[in-house]
This record gives structure tokens, sequence and C-alpha cells, in this order.
């Protein structure tokens, strides 16, 4: 009712409205092509090198600004599932243009270069890259399907896995710095999962346990969170002081395999962070059953071991699960700061690209930590709506 | 949260805040040290403490000033629009920004803003940033519908309404979600001290590299023990904005 008032107030808006998503558009596109920097050439892998414009792209560029103004134009246009589907499949051919075009130029700009001479993706690059993905979840997030969002992440990756394999990509420095680093990046990666999954299960075990000392649990809960305020880089070195000044004292500890650097001081204090969601998250699912439904189980004679297997777990199995995608969440990014008391993983690659100021290698490590969360993320998200819709019935 | 169970926490940060103070002293973090077995090797001065100290609360408050006026101002923004679809949006926003840990912003803006504080200031936003967006949309949504359609009973403007009615009922929650960037900014200033940013994370820095036991340890209580002032000094302004509503 409102809404209608307001539109018969500002008529001039009600025009512009169709043509807002393109003039966003046209408005992004000019900033980025015009302003910023699409390519860097480097003599070698760690110098940041020479910019080049978006004029290196010629008619490619274009068409990719034709497109991403198409998808707009269509999203404007009415707001129907047909039309976000267009803009999706449009966006979607922006993005993977832009991807081969950026690939083509890079190695042209490297074809006539001595052999230590890089092609780097600039700001405008990534800035384009990521306004194109941001329309194109954008996209999907309109086309009112549920699986919309998965598809398209599932199509563009293999998409980028089959130009990758075709040795399109191989112009780019990040490639060629991943194919000089590839076992190390893998090796690196499964390190990272452990380093987290191992923390997910101290965390989830220990937490369980001292919920079972029903006395102490006001004390727990304030300790937990008060863990919460210490930074992580301090509770790293405090640990790492403290375990080194424990095995200083007694040194018959060593023997047993306790270190004050590596994997255990890392996942122990990866492992304090995650107390917090998974001490909320067990409260909130004891607490998710009605009492009025556990009045009743204990009426039909169920023993309180049954109420809580049979009753007070299934009901809280989606907040159980929330928890669980918080803390490994939390477990991947803090995984990387495991690197600083040597425990591996992929901050390692990470800090090596910053102590050799050579960005491919800081971006070799960074992006699989974002993507790894991102996919826990979503992954475990699907799990909860997954559990939440199958206890509605 | 209630007020009355706020202001013992309050107290007890400030407790666990000073007495991590006092740790970072040198005397006292050599008698630990010497205490545990440990040879106590040239540990970090009073005034270096002092000084990481400062230049630690300037980054960290330069950072939750802009994550204030920026997470804030756009909250209100977004509740204006009432637009469904902006929640979306920056439910995923959120979600993309946190799955990029501070480190890794620290790291990738190295090479585009070089070493020090620039990039520790980046990632002081865009960690902060979302969190805050979030607490503060959260806040002013939980604001009863019944207290606004009084005020617009009353005949007070929109602005009116936000400024005489959503803020002051939404302020809880808004000092919440400050406090928890609060805590944020200064974890993420330490990690800074990786990219070269002069901070209480550098002893612990150099500590871990170079096997110093010491100067890491005074670090590392320096920088929990601003964590926690800076977490009861948030408190205690919520302890207070509380009583001044209720009077």
């Amino acid at each position: 009712m409102r809404a209608g008032v307001a539109r018969v107030g500002k008529p001039g808006w009600v025009g512009l409205r169709p043509l807002l998503p393109m003039l966003v558009i046209a408005v992004a596109v000019a900033g980025v092509a015009g302003t910023l920097d699409m390519l860097r050439l480097a003599a070698n892998r760690l110098v940041v090198g020479t910019p080049v414009g978006a004029e290196i792209f010629g008619q490619s560029g274009w068409l990719i600004a034709g497109l991403s103004l198409l998808g707009g134009g269509f999203l404007g246009a009415r707001s129907s599932r047909p039309a976000a589907l267009a803009a999706l499949v449009t966006f979607c051919a922006a993005l993977m243009l832009l991807s081969l075009t950026l690939c083509t130029a890079a190695s042209d700009l490297i074809a006539w270069q001595p052999p230590a001479a890089r092609a780097r993706l600039a700001s405008g690059a990534w800035t384009a890259l990521v306004l194109l993905t941001a329309a194109t979840i954008w996209a999907a997030g309109r086309t009112g399907l549920r699986r919309a969002g998965w598809f398209t992440a599932a199509g563009l990756t293999t998409a980028v896995l089959l130009v990758y394999r075709s040795g399109a990509y191989d112009g780019l420095s990040l490639a060629v710095e991943y194919r000089a680093r590839a076992a190390a990046v893998q090796a690196a990666l499964v390190q990272h999962v452990a380093l987290s999954a191992a923390a997910v299960v101290l965390a989830a075990m220990s937490c369980a346990l001292l919920y079972l000392w029903r006395a102490g649990r006001g004390a727990i809960k304030i300790a937990i969170n008060g863990l919460q305020v210490v930074p992580a880089v301090a509770l790293l070195g405090g640990l790492v002081a403290l375990v080194s000044g424990v095995l200083a004292a007694i040194p018959g500890l060593r023997a047993v395999g306790l270190s004050a650097l590596g994997a255990g001081p890392a996942i122990l204090a990866i492992a304090a962070y995650l107390l917090l969601p998974f001490w909320r998250g067990l409260e909130g699912a004891l607490r998710a059953a009605e009492p009025e439904s556990v009045d009743a189980a204990t009426a039909i004679g169920l023993t309180p071991r049954q109420i809580l297997l049979e009753l007070r777990l299934p009901i809280g199995t989606p907040i159980l699960v929330g928890a669980l995608r918080v803390a490994s969440v939390q477990a991947i990014g803090l995984a990387t700061l495991g690197a600083l008391v040597g425990a591996g993983g992929l901050g390692g690659i990470v800090f090596d690209g910053m102590a050799q100021f050579a960005p491919d290698l800081i971006l070799l490590g960074a992006l699989p930590v974002i993507g790894l969360s991102l996919v826990v993320e979503r992954g475990l998200s699907v799990v909860e709506d997954w559990a939440r819709r199958s206890q509605r019935g | 949260m209630t007020s009355n169970r706020r202001l013992p926490q309050a107290l007890g940060s400030l407790g666990v805040g000073l007495v991590l103070a006092v740790l970072s002293h040198p005397a006292v973090a050599t008698s630990i040290a010497a205490l545990l077995g440990a040879p106590g090797r040239r540990p970090l001065a009073a005034g270096r403490v002092i000084e990481l100290a400062e230049h630690h609360l300037a980054l960290a408050g330069l950072g939750l000033m802009l994550v204030g006026v920026l997470g804030v101002g756009l909250g209100v923004v977004a509740t204006r629009v009432s637009a469904r679809g902006w929640r979306n949006g920056i439910d995923t926003a959120a979600a993309v920004a946190q799955a990029v840990p501070p480190v890794v912003v620290v790291a990738l803006a190295l090479p585009v803003l070089g070493f020090g504080g620039p990039p520790t200031l980046l990632a002081l936003l865009a960690y902060g940033i979302m969190p805050t967006l979030r607490g503060t949309i959260g806040a002013i949504e939980a604001v009863s519908p019944d207290a606004r359609q009084a005020g617009i009973a009353l005949g007070l403007t929109p602005r009116q309404v936000l400024t005489q009615i959503e803020l002051p009922l939404a302020g809880a929650g808004i000092l919440d979600a400050l406090r928890v960037a609060l805590v944020l900014s200064i974890a993420t200033t330490a990690v800074g001290a990786l990219a070269g940013a002069s901070t209480l994370g550098t002893p612990i820095v150099a500590g871990l590299q170079n096997q110093n036991l010491l100067p890491m340890l005074q670090g590392a209580s320096a920088t929990a023990a601003l964590a926690f002032l800076g977490d009861a000094l948030m408190l205690a302004a919520a302890v207070l904005l509380r009583r001044s509503l209720d009077r």
C-alpha cells in the first residue's frame, strides 16, 4: 500500500527503474576500464611490473562490456524467471569471455619476452572478475530456482578447468607459478584441511565433555566467552611461550612427543576458538525440543537417555549442523595463522609469498583458503537446510 | 543480554585486562619465564611496550572508527529502503567477507598497498564492516513495530522516528555489534605485524621467528590486555546507555 503511494509521489523514478541495473553496470564498466590496469608485465616473478590498460583487449573488450550491459538490461526489463535466466546466461558468457581475453592478452604480452617475464592480472582484471561474479550470483538468485547457484558454479568451474587443461591460461603468471609448485600447493591444501578438521573434532569432543559437567557450566561458559576476546596471534604466541616454558621446566615431556612448535599448539589454539560456536549450538539444540513433547515422552515412560537420543538430538540436528558450519569456516581461516608456529598448511605458502614479496605465490596460498571456506560454508548450509526441511515433514 | 549481567562482565574483562597488562611488564614477564625455568633473554623495555601499544591503539581505533561509521551508516540506510532483496545481498556479502580471513586480506593487499599500515587498515575494514552492518540491521529491526507506530501516530517525521525512537531503542544492540568489531579490530591489528605494521603483534612474530620467549609472552599478554580493556570499555558504555534510557 505504502509502496503504491510512494510510486505516485515520484513518477520520475518509475521510468528510470528498468534502466537502473544497466546504468549501474555502465558506470562500473567505464570506471574499471577507464581507471584501472588490466594486466602488469613484469620482468620476473618478484617485481610488480608496468601496467597495461584495457585497450589491450581490443574488440573483445567491447563485446564483454556489451554482454554485461545486455545482462543488466534483461534484469531491469522485467522481474520474470526467463528474463533472469537470460541475464544469468549472458553474465556467464561475459565472465568466460573475460577470462579467455585476459589469458590471450597475457600470452601476447609475454610472447616476445625473456622466459622469466610474467604477465600478471592487475587490479582492474580482479575488480572486473569480482563484479561479474557478483552480477552472476545476483542473476542466479533472481531466477528463484533453488539450485541455480550450484549449477552455475559447477558449470563455470568445469569450464575453467577444461580451459586450464587446454593450456589457454598458460600465459598468466598465476598458472606459471602453480605449475612450478603444484605438488607443494596440493600438499599444503591437504595439510590445511587436516589441521582444520582436527581442530573441529577436538573442539566438538571437548565441548560435549565439558557440557556433561553440569555444575561447572556457568564458569565454563564465562571462560569460553572470554577466550573469544583473546586475539589469535596473541593466543598462538602465548601458547608457544607457555609450552616451551613448561618443556624447559620438565624436559621429560619432550620424549612423549610434546613440542612447542608445530601442528599441536596450532590445533589447540584453533580449537579454543571453536568451543563457543559448538557450546552455543549444543545449548540451542538441547533446548529446541518443546517442554510439552519432553513431558509427553516422560509420561509414556521413556528414560532420559531415550529422550536425549530419540527426541532432543533429532530435533536439535539443524542447530548442531549450523554450529558445525560456523566452526568449520572459522577453523579454515584460523588454520592460515597456524603456519606462524610451523604447522604448515596454506598459510605457509601465503607467508612464503609475503617473505619473498611474490604476489602470485601469495595468491596461490590465499585463493584455496577462500575457495575452501566458501565451499564448506555453502555445503554445510545446504545440509542445514535439508535437515530443517526433513524435520518439518 | 540484560544490563544487570553486563556490569559484572565489564568488571571481569577489566580485571583480566589489568592482570594481563601487568604480565606484559618486563620485570613480571622475566620472573615468570624464570619460574618456568626458561632463561630470560632480552625482554622488551616498558617504554617500547607502551609505544607499540599506542601504535596498535591508533591503528585499531582508526579502523574501528571507519568500520563504525560505514557499518552503522549503511545499516541505517539498509533499514530505510526496507527492500528484502538487499538483505539477501548483504547476507551473501557477509558470508563471502567472512570466508576471507584477515591474514589473507593483509597478504593480498601487500603487493598493492605496500608494507605497514595500509594493508592492515584494509583488513580491518574488510573484516569489520559486515558483522557491524548485520548487527545494526538486526538491532534496528528488533525495535518493536508498536514503538515505531506510536511515533508515527504522534506525528514524528521519519527522521525523528529514527533519531528519537529507533536508534535509542536499538542502541544496546548496536553497541554489542561495535564491541565485537572492537575486539576483532584489535586482533586484526596484531595480524598486521606480518605486513610490517608496528603493533603489539610485532614482538610476537619476531619472537616466534628467533625463538625468543620473553617478547613473545609480553606481546601476547599486552595484545590480549588491550582486547579485554576495550571489551570492558564497551560493556561499561552499554551499562551507561541502559541507565540513561531507564531514567
